[in-house]
């Protein structure tokens, strides 16, 4: 904290606040996220987490306030957000592969399309990634043909494919069958050792725990503590998140 | 009875080149089918993304209204009647043709149904393929073009083929404005031989080779294009 308190944050949330019709889902919300950061939200369901995480690339849009990103305001209309989407990878729930195209050419089509990179120096970069989460032998496949937590771990390299300066990540492994959590928490893990700076909306209090460098609660739209993850897990101050712990741990 | 059949064949399509109000008939029901089949792809094509496009984005408000006017006008009227009006109400003033009006009249007429099956292959992507190649950075455009529209476009091919196959067959009203098509010109050698058997079935047995051919081709694309996700 003391270091990170020097440098400029990455991303800075400024009372972001996001409303469904009258429904207010995110309000006032207010956080400065740093380079190398590994925040994990935890909280219930229907809490805003998600809601949070998608507007920081502008997925959904704000109602209010203001996300300042590498020079740039997310929220503001002029900004061209599919530039500083490129930069901020996400990584979904539902894994959504293309699956009309191989695994390589999932990986491959937005550095080609997107930063001019010719197919040999893309097919590299992917090839490598894919080495690296151990599925080199699946780059000719279609995404139908692999397992949930192939797919996650080939979303997440389709992500880092786009040398993204930050990876957002929705949930990764509520929709894997529970052998294959781990697999994927484990290219998490190495992101995270390579100091990647990430976002992680989660249910894995484990990972939370262990990976992350701030663990953050969101209930009812609002941010309701933060800190380490050893003092938050240890001695939660806040009674819903004390409520909530005794439920999850 | 072999004797008559002979006989029959004879009178209806050898005397006096007969066989040629069919050949010249097949020859226009196929131009006419083949332009209008391309109008009614492009048409259908703009109509539906105009339509997705207002859908997510709630942009293109007017283009969206006229299209909306469009789809309503031409899928509530029958296509004889308009292709009736087409060419004796819009092109009285300047006739450009029977062939031509009637490719126009078709492919507009297409165009509306094409627009509807291609908005339902849209729209039967799931939502979190959009938002994927929204967070990579692709645009609205690009995310259509590369992963939108190759995953639509595969789910709609038998439907699409299905319209075309419709289209082929409605093709056959095209005698009201005069023109010479497959139907009119069995229709002319009747009229000639008053036989209504063998020149009728002739033209019935062609359209069904037609449509038996065209379906088989799209089974063959079928399965190409199924290869590539398994």
């Amino acid at each position: 904290m003391s270091i990170n308190n020097m440098e400029k944050p990455l991303i800075q949330v400024q009372n972001l606040g996001k409303k469904f019709g009258d429904m207010e889902v995110l309000k006032d919300i207010s956080v400065d996220i740093y380079k190398g950061d590994v925040v994990c939200v935890i909280g219930p369901s229907g809490s805003g987490k998600s809601t949070f995480l998608r507007c920081l690339n502008r997925l959904e849009e704000p109602s209010g306030g203001h996300i300042l990103f590498e020079g740039a305001d997310i929220v503001d209309k002029k900004t061209d957000i599919d530039k500083h989407r490129q930069k901020m990878g996400m990584v979904f729930q539902q894994f959504n592969l293309f699956p009309h195209m191989t695994i390589l050419k999932n990986l491959t089509i937005a550095p080609v399309k997107l930063q001019g990179k010719s197919e040999k120096e893309a097919k590299e970069q992917a090839l490598k990634l894919l080495h690296k989460v151990g599925l080199a032998d699946r780059a000719d496949a279609y995404p139908n043909q692999l397992s949930g937590g192939q797919k996650q771990r080939i979303a997440i390299v389709r992500a880092l494919c786009m040398n993204p300066d930050v990876m957002l990540f929705d949930e990764p492994t509520s929709a894997l069958d529970p052998e294959m959590v781990g697999e994927v928490l484990t290219v998490m893990r190495e992101l995270a050792e390579e100091k990647m700076t990430m976002v992680v909306v989660t249910h894995e209090m484990g990972f939370a725990r262990e990976v992350a460098t701030r663990v953050m609660f969101m209930d009812g739209g609002y941010f309701l503590e933060e800190n380490e993850p050893e003092e938050f897990f240890a001695n939660p101050k806040n009674d819903r998140l004390k409520l909530f712990l005794s439920k999850v741990l | 009875m072999w004797e008559k059949l002979r006989d029959d064949f004879y009178q209806n399509f050898i005397v006096d080149n007969r066989w040629k109000y069919i050949a010249d008939g097949l020859q226009n029901t196929l131009k006419i089918t083949f332009f209008a089949v391309l109008i009614g792809i492009v048409l259908g094509f703009l109509v539906a993304v105009i339509r997705s496009t207002y859908e997510n984005t709630h942009k293109l408000k007017v283009l969206n209204w006229i299209c909306g006017v469009y789809l309503t006008v031409i899928r509530g009227t029958p296509v004889v009647v308009q292709l009736m009006i087409m060419y004796f109400v819009i092109f009285s003033f300047h006739d450009p043709g029977q062939v031509f009006t009637a490719v126009v009249a078709f492919g507009i007429n297409s165009g509306a149904y094409v627009a509807e099956i291609f908005r339902s292959g849209i729209s039967s992507i799931e939502k979190g393929q959009f938002e994927a190649g929204r967070s990579l950075g692709f645009n609205y455009a690009q995310t259509m073009w590369f992963i939108i529209m190759p995953q639509a476009f595969k789910n709609v091919v038998p439907t699409l083929a299905n319209e075309f196959i419709v289209l082929l067959k409605e093709t056959s009203v095209a005698g009201y404005i005069g023109l010479q098509d497959l139907t009119k010109g069995g229709d002319i050698i009747k009229s000639r031989t008053y036989s209504a058997f063998m020149p009728l079935i002739a033209v019935a047995v062609i359209y069904l080779v037609m449509v038996m051919m065209f379906s088989q081709l799209v089974k063959v694309l079928e399965r190409r294009l199924q290869r590539s996700e398994h």
